[in-house]
């Protein structure tokens, strides 16, 4: 730590000591923390591997690809995979309609919801409140046994299998947590601006919605950042859920347009000329990329939501 | 609008109206309030139908024998008999094995690679937003293309991996996937990927919290970089340990990476007790909702306990 860099200046000793290139090195390695960023340098480039490599062959054709697979940086480049994606995958621009439909769906219910919620447990007084928000809580921590079998049971039910609506209620539902961080949020704001709304009469809803809501906005993109993410990303309840492309969601429908799997179905024009794996990573990056996209730009609030969930829990 | 008008005038009547004015506003904010209801009801109504019922009902379709395609089989109470059908079911078992593998390889790995990872982090003076910024990165990539990705890099002829090591010289790569021995760990490793930056997350909140002056004086006492990390970091790091071990529980009923990579291939060997409940229910020809659900709840029962355990542990 910088506990080297302190001792200097004790005496005549130490600072002869302090002079010597070596000493000088060792203390700017710690000060600079040089091997731990050079692990931690490594350890990014690990991470980042599988996605630098798909990202790179997405840009290879089938010569390229056969003869360099492993190449981060192709030899020579070309967007023989990206005609293919635009062009013959008929499926992919339904998918990727549905999965923004779904999440965007997703986001906007929650959103709405948890802040309707969040404000009523915060700030309005009513019998049973404390008792309904803790067993809300609470139940985030039962395990679903069966859950998934429930769900299929219920949504059939409900006539809301195959159904992009259904399934965004279905997602939607997902909201203590998020109902959790609203409550919170209308915590920390003063009482007082609402009170003094509510001397020039203003309604309930009125203060929610003019007052409460905007001082409460960080909140709500961090909520909807989340769940907008987590909708997108979803397996296994989607496919649980939707066995009919017109309904189905990119991150599901991906595997069934790959083309390893898709080969009988390649269009003539592009025979020959791509390699499957190829189109595969370039659809994968393709499917992957609003996620990235916005795991980017919302940095800032991904790690405030995920430490203040973390933090109060 | 009344409130207002009426907030004028001295003296003693003044005073009281004013008293009272300020005690109505204080009741309009506090006191009982219909609306309430009102407020939560759309998201109680949602949270209730899709979240609460399913707890119920899945637990009581454990002791069915429900199977979708009759659903006069709907209410068929046969006691504890998927239960005992599950012990005596060889399938089932070796499925429980394999996912107890898993649990074992993936869980301490990815524990031990966090809490490496966090530590690192936590030493850096710039950077560390970048570097918290990569950690979490896989965790929000979609989970299908996270394993597809995998499959490419393990791809026998033109995967990654094997051109890597045919580079390096080695003659016969394995083939990742369509290895009986291999087609596990391989699998883990990629989920290791994706869900290590979490609890490295998490790890490092639980550092930021024991607080620089803690590192100051253990320094000052003499204590080496190890020295603070058996003695300082990792005591007080017991909770954050206790509470990444429970979040990570729920892989024993691992069943994604099976389901979007071979379907339990090659031989059955991926086939974890999570992927068998999972055909039992949507792929198995009558739709087994019951049967699924008793090995759910028995996969629920056997999480819940090892994480109380864990957490009487992390009290100590």
């Amino acid at each position: 730590m910088a506990s080297d860099a302190d001792t200097s200046g004790i005496g005549r000793q130490a600072a002869e000591m302090t002079d010597s290139p070596m000493f000088r090195l060792r203390a700017w390695l710690r000060q600079t923390d040089f091997f731990s960023h050079v692990l931690l340098a490594l350890v990014t480039f690990i991470v980042l591997l599988p996605l630098l490599w798909i990202i790179a062959t997405s840009f290879k054709d089938r010569l390229e690809f056969s003869t360099n697979s492993a190449a981060l940086i192709p030899s020579s480049f070309s967007l023989v995979n990206y005609q293919y994606m635009f062009e013959a995958i008929q499926l992919l621009p339904i998918y990727m309609r549905n999965s923004f439909i779904l999440a965007g769906g997703v986001t906007l219910i929650q959103v709405l919801c948890s802040a309707l919620a969040g404000y009523a447990f915060a700030r309005m007084r009513f019998w049973g409140r404390d008792f309904i928000f803790i067993a809300i809580i609470v139940s985030m921590f039962v395990p679903r046994a069966g859950g998934l079998m429930a769900l299929y049971e219920l949504m059939s039910f409900l006539k809301l299998r195959n159904s992009l609506f259904g399934l965004i209620l279905l997602f939607a539902a997902g909201l203590p947590a998020a109902i959790f961080i609203m409550r919170q949020a209308f915590l920390s704001i003063p009482q007082e601006v609402e009170e003094s709304a509510f001397i020039d009469g203003a309604s309930w809803w009125h203060t929610f919605w003019y007052i409460a809501l905007p001082l409460a906005s960080s909140a709500m993109v961090i909520i909807g950042t989340l769940a907008f993410v987590g909708v997108w990303s979803d397996y296994i309840i989607t496919y649980t859920m939707i066995d009919r492309d017109a309904q189905l969601t990119i991150s599901v429908g991906i595997k069934k347009v790959l083309a390893t799997s898709y080969e009988s179905a390649l269009s003539p024009r592009f025979r020959n000329q791509f390699a499957g794996e190829a189109a595969d990573a370039t659809m994968l990056l393709f499917s992957a990329l609003p996620v990235i996209i916005i795991y980017a730009l919302m940095q800032k609030w991904f790690m405030r939501g995920l430490t203040e969930g973390a933090i109060k829990f | 609008m009344t409130a207002q008008s009426e907030s004028g005038g001295g003296g003693l009547f003044g005073a009281i109206r004013s008293y009272r004015q300020s005690r109505d506003r204080q009741a309009a904010v506090r006191k009982s309030n219909l609306l309430g209801y009102l407020f939560i009801a759309p998201a109680m109504a949602l949270y209730l139908t899709f979240n609460v019922w399913p707890i119920f009902r899945g637990f009581a379709m454990a002791f069915t024998d429900y199977r979708f395609v009759y659903p006069d089989t709907r209410w068929d109470f046969n006691g504890f008999g998927n239960f005992v059908k599950m012990v005596g079911d060889r399938r089932a078992m070796d499925a429980a094995g394999i996912s107890l593998k898993y649990l074992v390889f993936v869980a301490p790995a990815m524990i031990l690679i966090a809490l490496f990872l966090a530590v690192l982090i936590s030493k850096v003076k710039r950077g560390a937003a970048f570097y918290r910024w990569v950690v979490y990165l896989p965790a929000v990539l979609p989970v299908a293309v996270i394993f597809l990705m995998f499959g490419e890099m393990y791809g026998f002829q033109f995967g990654f991996i094997n051109t890597v090591l045919r580079d390096w010289g080695i003659e016969n790569p394995p083939n990742w996937l369509g290895d009986r021995e291999l087609a596990l760990p391989s699998i883990g490793a990629a989920h290791i990927w994706m869900i290590f930056g979490f609890p490295t997350l998490l790890f490092l909140i639980g550092i930021y919290n024991i607080g620089s002056e803690m590192y100051e004086a253990a320094s000052l006492d003499g204590a080496n970089g190890w020295q603070q990390f058996r003695f300082l970091t990792a005591p007080l790091l017991k909770p954050t340990f206790a509470l990444i071990v429970v979040l990570n529980l729920p892989l024993f009923g691992v069943v994604e990476p099976m389901l979007i990579l071979n379907n339990g291939g090659p031989a059955n060997s991926t086939r974890t007790l999570g992927l068998y409940l999972y055909q039992q229910a949507f792929e198995v020809g009558d739709l087994r909702l019951g049967y699924a659900a008793a090995i759910s709840l028995v996969i629920g029962v056997i999480s819940a306990l090892i994480a109380g355990l864990i957490f009487r542990w992390s009290r100590q």
